[in-house]
């Protein structure tokens, strides 16, 4: 104990009456899924640490701890010792090392100990319920300690009874504040740790500090799902599956096949980089609707992923004409002019026109190697220029779904498609830029890591916009 | 910075070999202040150790080394025997000095101009510059030949630039050595036969004209070493014609002049030949270190290793993971509908008044109510527990699970009572109606207990 007496970091500990949302409140605030939460009380029966934690430093610690179970018993035997208010502190210290190993007191000992080492008190209530008198017991327990509190109110239902609480609260504690953990943002969230500065002065600096990092942890993780959907959208329209013929003449079997090999290779890639999402967010133990993951209602090459995520038949007309104009632009620019601006013309109407009669295409089945004697069908790089926005749309709205989900909730989650989420991130110039590095992408050509960069860099931007807007 | 380093990372990252905190750990302990190149090269030459033996590395430089060297020799000796087949003299006629110069300068300036191109076109993948380079077709028809250590390395997919500039600094290389092999075979010919040189072109080209073309050609060493320039009377006196098939008079008379165009042969080889061409192996080499430092930077993984060096750790979550708690029993005695009266209605932290107005809007009829829990001391509800008796009926707020507490509580009463009936309700505004989600909660609670005289409604 004395070697914990002397952490020097901010400690809180997160206390209260049983199934109140301390441990949703927590998880929410460590970002950790990993926290066991349920109805049925008692699941916490141990005080759990969440240091944040900066190259092993820790910065502060928030303490999960179980919940009230004797209050009452705990009070009395501390109200039979009448002392001064300066020497309360020590009758906790009494209690906890004369109960120490009784299991009568187990939960209590576990919530008063970070207290009684120097944790800072977060005091949770529920307060879509009435209040109570049997809660007054608790806080009275709590004001024995001494230590610097707050009182945090949690809404788990509709119903609100805050000001009866507020009322109530404001007996014992000096600052209250509420916090939903199931709806909570980086603000709300930012804004409770700077209450949780305000406990003690020499907390203000380390947790201010915290929120700083916390801020840049968040860049972090955007910055690398940047990455990782960078690399997806690369993989996929680059991406050439191949099959090896046995026969001289290619068999519609065999084409079916590779087409399936194809689109399958292309629903794992999608797959793998959402749990590589997840992983970046903390989320590992998320539960999503089977049909998500299995596209069973929303396939990948449907018509209605084309529309809810990609581009209609219009926008693809003017992005394809768009991006064949400037091609041909080029031409004219290095003729000086003297083409009459035919080539920009010309590459809109090809541009244009391929990528209106590409609709549902995907890409071209080849024989392959008929020269060489070793034949084989090649299907890929990806033709189709909707496919980029689906792909594209769908990791940018699974990225941003998981990113502003709470890690309280436990329930499954269901990312259904939003019609208007593609009007949230793509506009005309946006399309434009998105474009020039797909055609790029869709080519075989070596792509530098200058221009992977480029486009993680807009993919961040992005990213930014929906999850921090 | 080698192919070493680039052949090295590019195991270690596709082996995973350090752990993000290593790279972390790594990143403050050697990365402070240094280029993103100087990080990854110093972590790669810190991590090759933990590599398996053969390394990649050590393969790849051994086939590159073993393909380069037979390479040099073939071209070395394809250049002498080339060399020699250029300047052989049958004793009749003269030898044609335009062919070597043809081999020593046009050659050379062509390939050459092709390779300043390649350079320019080495970032596409599919350089046809580059894939026509007697380089790349040697090396592929080496390939052809039985050799293990190429099936150990053929899953490696190298960069398509830095593979561009192999090619490009290996043709150069081969290339002076094909010049080295025609310079000795021009020496030694020249040092061991007697042979006559001439020009001779359908081309209508005037001695005048040859000289000074080939006064221009000189003009890296004409100040220097004039005896290297061939002079016009010696353009005129060996300007060949093979009309009559015989050599002609002047030619016969001036024979022991017509060899001093070695002088100049020599010259061209060194300067075209072997000079330009070593000073465009240099830029190949600059050119291949700049490809090599790209495609370093652009394997896969590195961006992760940069990052995980550079960006701090930040963590939020618990070091340990939380036991799950065990399974739930259900099994207790309940009721439906409770009874019209009891002998004694408790309401656990329930205050007397309202206690009231749910005894009444449930209809049951009792002589004895009391509050007990909430705000009473333990002695108060040690003293309800002893007025207590018969049946009693047990209100209790659903939405508040059981607390130790309260269970202590119940067991005593129960020693005391004939039989409990525990009747969760809900709040004012659900009309006193708890929900099913929360009454569930209290049944599994009580099934704790294991007591015939508990009961629940349910």
């Amino acid at each position: 104990m004395g070697q914990d007496m002397m952490k020097k970091h901010p400690r809180f500990a997160v206390v209260g009456h049983p199934n109140k949302g301390k441990s949703s409140i927590v998880s929410a605030l460590a970002l950790d899924d990993t926290v066991q939460i349920s109805d049925i009380p008692g699941t916490t029966n141990k005080q759990r640490s969440f240091p944040l934690k900066v190259d092993g430093k820790i910065l502060y610690e928030l303490i999960d701890t179980p919940g009230f179970q004797r209050a009452r018993r705990v009070l009395a035997w501390l109200e039979k010792h009448d002392v001064s208010a300066d020497k309360k502190h020590d009758v906790v210290q009494m209690f906890i090392t004369e109960h120490r190993g009784d299991s009568q007191f187990n939960d209590e000992l576990e919530l008063l100990e970070p207290i009684m080492q120097g944790a800072g008190i977060i005091y949770v209530v529920d307060a879509s319920k009435p209040y109570g008198k049997e809660y007054e017991a608790e806080m009275e327990v709590l004001r024995w300690t001494g230590q610097p509190s707050m009182a945090l109110i949690n809404h788990i239902e509709e119903t609100d009874y805050s000001s009866e609480w507020k009322r109530a609260l404001g007996q014992y504690f000096k600052m209250v504040r509420t916090f939903n953990p199931m709806t909570t943002n980086i603000e709300q969230h930012v804004s409770i740790l700077e209450s949780m500065a305000q406990l003690k002065e020499e907390w203000i600096a380390p947790v201010k500090e915290s929120i700083k990092l916390f801020e840049r942890y968040q860049e972090q993780r955007i910055e690398e799902s940047s990455q990782v959907i960078t690399q997806l959208i690369y993989d996929a329209l680059s991406h050439v599956e191949e099959l090896s013929l046995s026969e001289e003449e290619t068999t519609t079997d065999e084409k079916e096949r590779l087409e399936e090999q194809y689109k399958q290779y292309l629903r794992k890639l999608e797959i793998a980089t959402q749990k590589k999402i997840e992983k970046i967010w903390n989320h590992d133990n998320l539960q999503k609707k089977q049909t998500f993951l299995t596209f069973k209602n929303l396939d990948l090459f449907s018509e209605e992923s084309a529309s809810v995520f990609g581009l209609t038949r219009k926008e693809l007309l003017i992005t394809g004409a768009t991006s064949g104009a400037i091609t041909g632009a080029g031409i004219d620019l290095l003729f000086a002019g003297h083409t009459l601006l035919l080539g920009g013309t010309i590459g809109a109407l090809v541009g244009g026109a391929g990528a209106y009669f590409g609709f549902n295409e995907l890409s071209e089945i080849k024989v392959m190697g008929q020269l060489l004697g070793k034949r084989y069908l090649q299907m890929g790089p990806m033709k189709n220029r909707n496919f980029s926005y689906i792909i594209l749309g769908r990791a940018l709205f699974h990225t941003s779904s998981i990113a502003t989900r709470s890690h309280a909730i436990r329930s499954v989650a269901e990312l259904s498609m939003e019609n208007a989420f593609k009007e949230k991130w793509l506009d005309d110039s946006l399309r434009t830029s998105l474009e020039k590095y797909h055609k790029k992408f869709r080519s075989l050509d070596e792509i530098n890591n200058e221009t992977l960069k480029e486009y993680e860099t807009l993919i961040k931007n992005i990213l930014f916009k929906l999850i921090r807007h | 910075m080698n192919l070493k380093s680039y052949l090295d990372l590019y195991e270690l990252l596709k082996n995973d070999v350090s752990s993000r905190e290593e790279r972390r750990a790594f990143g403050l302990s050697y990365g402070l202040g240094k280029s993103p190149l100087d990080q990854v090269i110093t972590w790669t030459s810190r991590y090759y150790k933990k590599l398996k033996s053969p390394l990649l590395s050590e393969t790849f430089s051994s086939y590159m080394y073993g393909v380069t060297m037979t390479l040099v020799i073939i071209a070395f000796f394809l250049g002498v025997f080339s060399g020699i087949t250029l300047l052989s003299y049958n004793g009749h006629e003269p030898v044609n000095v335009v062919y070597f110069m043809a081999m020593v300068i046009v050659l050379p300036l062509f390939t050459m101009l092709l390779t300043v191109l390649s350079m320019i076109r080495s970032q596409s993948a599919q350089s046809i510059l580059v894939h026509i380079s007697p380089a790349y077709w040697l090396e592929k028809m080496l390939g052809l030949l039985p050799n293990a250590m190429q099936k150990s390395i053929e899953t490696f997919k190298i960069n398509p630039l830095l593979s561009n500039w192999i090619v490009i600094k290996r043709s150069q290389l081969l290339a002076i050595f094909f010049s080295l092999g025609l310079l000795l075979s021009l020496l030694a010919v020249v040092a061991t036969k007697d042979i006559a040189f001439a020009w001779s072109t359908t081309l209508q080209i005037t001695p005048e004209v040859l000289h000074r073309y080939l006064n221009l050609l000189a003009f890296p060493w004409r100040e220097f070493i004039p005896t290297a320039v061939p002079s016009l009377e010696l353009i005129e006196q060996s300007q060949y014609f093979r009309l009559g098939d015989s050599l002609s008079d002047e030619m016969i008379h001036n024979a022991s002049k017509l060899g001093e165009w070695w002088r100049f042969l020599v010259f061209a080889t060194l300067f075209y030949a072997l000079f330009l061409r070593f000073v465009l192996y240099l830029v190949s080499l600059l050119g291949y270190h700049l490809a090599l430092q790209k495609s370093l930077m652009g394997l896969e993984g590195v961006n992760t290793l940069l990052r995980d060096m550079n960006e701090p750790i930040i963590s939020t979550h618990a070091l340990h993971v939380e036991k799950i708690s065990s399974a739930v029993q259900k099994n207790i005695q309940h009721i439906q509908k409770l009874d019209t009266s009891y002998d004694v209605v408790q309401g656990w932290a329930i205050p007397l008044s309202k206690l009231t107005v749910v005894i009444d809007s449930m209809e049951v009829i009792t002589p004895n109510i009391f509050e007990v829990g909430g705000g009473n001391t333990l002695e108060e509800d040690s003293e309800i527990v002893h007025k207590s008796f018969g049946e009693v009926l047990l209100y209790v707020k659903a939405w508040e699970p059981p607390t130790m507490d309260f269970l202590d509580y119940l067991e005593i009463l129960l020693e005391s009572v004939d039989k409990v009936i525990v009747c969760p309700i809900g709040t004012e505004e659900e009309s006193y109606k708890a929900k099913a989600k929360w009454v569930d909660i209290w049944v599994q609670k009580l099934s704790l207990l294991h007591n015939k005289k508990l009961w629940v409604k349910i």
